[in-house]
């Protein structure tokens, strides 16, 4: 199964298709009279899965980062750089698909004072710092042991984004899916659960077929040292 | 003979490779031990393990009885001696203020620094010295404390000889029996023959141990009054004017450059408060002032082992930021106390942030290619949520 990575992420990203598609032209548009713009809120079918998927991988980073940290995992190590690339890329794809939603629905992209939008870009911003910051350093323990500190502690942010709109709604929209307040029908709900779906397939395959490609990335330097000492 | 430093079982990798495995090594008051193989062996690792610098993989390290850092995380700190290979000094210290510092403790420099050949150079900034003038200061600097001290203290020099002449070297073998035959304990890394002729024990890496009998010294310690080194950061922001270089431009052109499109008594209560707190913002977003100047030669290293809050100039930043605010306020003719103490609190939690945040990447080999300023964003929050509550 060495090919499970790049199998399992055109899955994901085949299923992230299905959901734009099926989103843009078989799910019911909103009626609804709360909805400034009911056309953009069809972006919520990319904009949420894109936003488990990121929590998933800030998580998977969570768990990467401590266990290396406490445990010198080297697997860990490898889970904390594919996690940190993929919360980049989900993390991206949530932040832009939100402002773009914002500037139809609110008249503005952003708000600064929204608890929700500043920790998530907040949780983006980590992972493009753990992504370029590590490219910036030679590979060894305190490059190691530094971002794992910023990855574990980073992770406040997590139970922080998720219950922000819970308990300070400012101007993120609170939450639709498993509430009494929901307003999702049954068609909307099967989108979004088609989405949420490839996305965590498509963050799986992602993070599988990074852990490999970082496994092969050390073991190329391992060699490149062992040859320079033989030479 | 009680033991001075106690090293046990240390574990230590730097990079990618372990450099020191399951190691012990014991040094009793009296005692000089130099360190002494081909670079890259693992005599500064031993040295900066020792002085608590280096995460442990396994192991600690234990300086007059008191843990300085252990594999569990454990870290302390007592008064030893530290000359590091870098000089650990920062350009801006004036040359007698530095030894002072590193005594905590009035005493006649000018004699010292007689001695060593730079009384003259007394009241002249680090910066102004050459290479092999500022190695004395950082030598003297691991010194003094023993050299003050009627109690045995540990002192921990890593190629002390590196870059000075031969009557200083010649001067520091004499120094280093000296203060041995005061009992303190002396843990040395060098190449130099005459400060290995001067140990009592040489360990040669990988791993060879030689005892000798060196010549014996005679201690006369320094006359000192006990003094605390206070606002060393304050003092240095004033003699820089790094604060206002740095935090108090960025202030200044935040709001110049909101002046050249706003008209302040034109704008509404939360677009008023997000005015007049923003230069405050911008100036806390620069950090601490005296940052910059503690990574120069490695200094925060060697504050780092003396202290558990570094030099800071906090207390600047914080009136800095008041002043700042009182300035919009005044622009925008809006006074409230409220608001302009907002401004200099919201400065100064910013600067903490950000301090902090570089603080934690100085282990790191290349700290000034980290991108730290991509995790600044979210301290637009607070200022946000701030103009949000006074509005």
């Amino acid at each position: 199964m060495k090919r499970l990575g790049e199998v399992l992420t055109l899955a994901g990203l085949t299923g992230a298709g299905l959901t734009l598609w099926l989103g843009f032209t078989w799910a019911p548009s909103v009626t609804i009279e709360a909805f400034e713009s009911p056309e953009a809120q069809k972006i919520f079918y990319w904009h949420v899965p894109s936003a488990w998927a990121a929590m998933l991988s800030f998580s998977l980073l969570f768990i990467g980062s401590t266990m290396w940290f406490f445990k010198r995992n080297q697997w860990a190590w490898r889970l904390h750089v594919a996690s940190s690339e993929a919360g980049l890329a989900t993390g991206l794809m949530c932040v832009v698909s939100g402002t773009i939603w914002g500037a139809a629905e609110w008249g503005i992209p952003w708000d600064w004072t929204d608890i929700r939008l500043n920790t998530f870009a907040m949780l983006t911003l980590l992972s493009l710092f753990l992504v370029l910051g590590r490219r910036s350093q030679p590979d060894g323990i305190e490059t190691r042991d530094t971002f794992s500190t910023f990855g574990m502690y980073g992770f406040l942010l997590v139970p922080l984004t998720y219950f922000a709109t819970r308990i300070w709604q400012i101007r993120h929209p609170g939450p639709v899916v498993g509430t009494s307040e929901g307003s999702l029908n049954s068609d909307m709900g099967l989108v979004l659960l088609i989405g949420a779906i490839s996305f965590t397939i498509l963050i799986i395959g992602h993070i599988i077929s990074g852990m490999r490609l970082a496994h092969l990335e050390l073991r190329f330097e391992d060699l490149t040292s062992k040859y320079e000492e033989l030479i | 003979m009680a033991v001075l430093i106690k090293l046990e079982d240390l574990t230590v990798r730097r990079g990618r490779k372990e450099v020191l495995n399951g190691w012990n090594l014991n040094i009793d008051s009296a005692e000089v031990v130099v360190l002494s193989g081909e670079n890259g062996c693992g005599k500064s690792t031993v040295i900066e393990a020792a002085a608590g610098l280096l995460n442990l993989e396994n192991g600690s390290s234990k300086i007059q009885n008191q843990t300085i850092r252990d594999s569990e995380g454990r870290r302390g700190r007592t008064n030893f001696g530290l000359c590091l290979q870098n000089d650990c000094v920062m350009g801006d210290e004036l040359v007698g203020e530095k030894l002072l510092d590193a005594a905590q403790a009035n005493f006649d420099v000018k004699s010292l620094l007689d001695e060593w050949k730079l009384g003259h150079r007394i009241n002249d900034k680090i910066a102004f010295l050459s290479g092999g003038q500022r190695r004395k200061i950082a030598v003297l600097s691991a010194l003094v404390p023993a050299m003050i001290s009627a109690q045995p203290i540990a002192v921990l020099l890593d190629e002390p000889d590196s870059g000075l002449d031969d009557d200083s070297i010649e001067i520091l073998v004499q120094l280093l029996r000296d203060l041995a035959a005061g009992g303190h304990a002396i843990l040395v890394t060098s190449h130099n023959q005459k400060i290995i002729n001067a140990a009592n024990r040489v360990i040669s890496f990988p791993f060879s141990e030689k005892k000798q009998s060196p010549i014996i010294g005679t201690f006369n310690k320094l006359e000192s009054k006990k003094s605390t080194t206070k606002n060393i950061g304050l003092r240095l922001n004033i003699r820089t004017m790094s604060g206002f270089a740095n935090n108090g431009i960025a202030g200044l052109l935040v709001l110049g450059s909101m002046l050249a499109f706003v008209t302040p008594n034109q704008l509404g209560s939360e677009m008023l408060f997000a005015f007049i707190l923003a230069p405050a913002l911008a100036a806390g977003l620069n950090g601490d002032p005296i940052f910059k100047l503690l990574q120069e030669n490695r200094a925060h290293a060697w504050w780092y082992v003396r202290k558990a809050t570094p030099p800071n100039a906090f207390a600047h930043v914080f009136l800095g930021c008041g002043l700042l605010t009182i300035l919009s306020s005044a622009i925008a003719n809006h006074w409230d106390a409220i608001v302009i103490l907002s401004g200099a609190t919201l400065g100064l939690f910013t600067a903490i942030v950000v301090t902090i945040l570089s603080h934690a990447t100085l282990r790191l080999a290349r700290p000034n290619a980290v991108m730290l300023r991509l995790l600044t964003p979210i301290l637009i929050l607070p200022w946000a949520i701030l103009v949000s509550r006074l509005s």
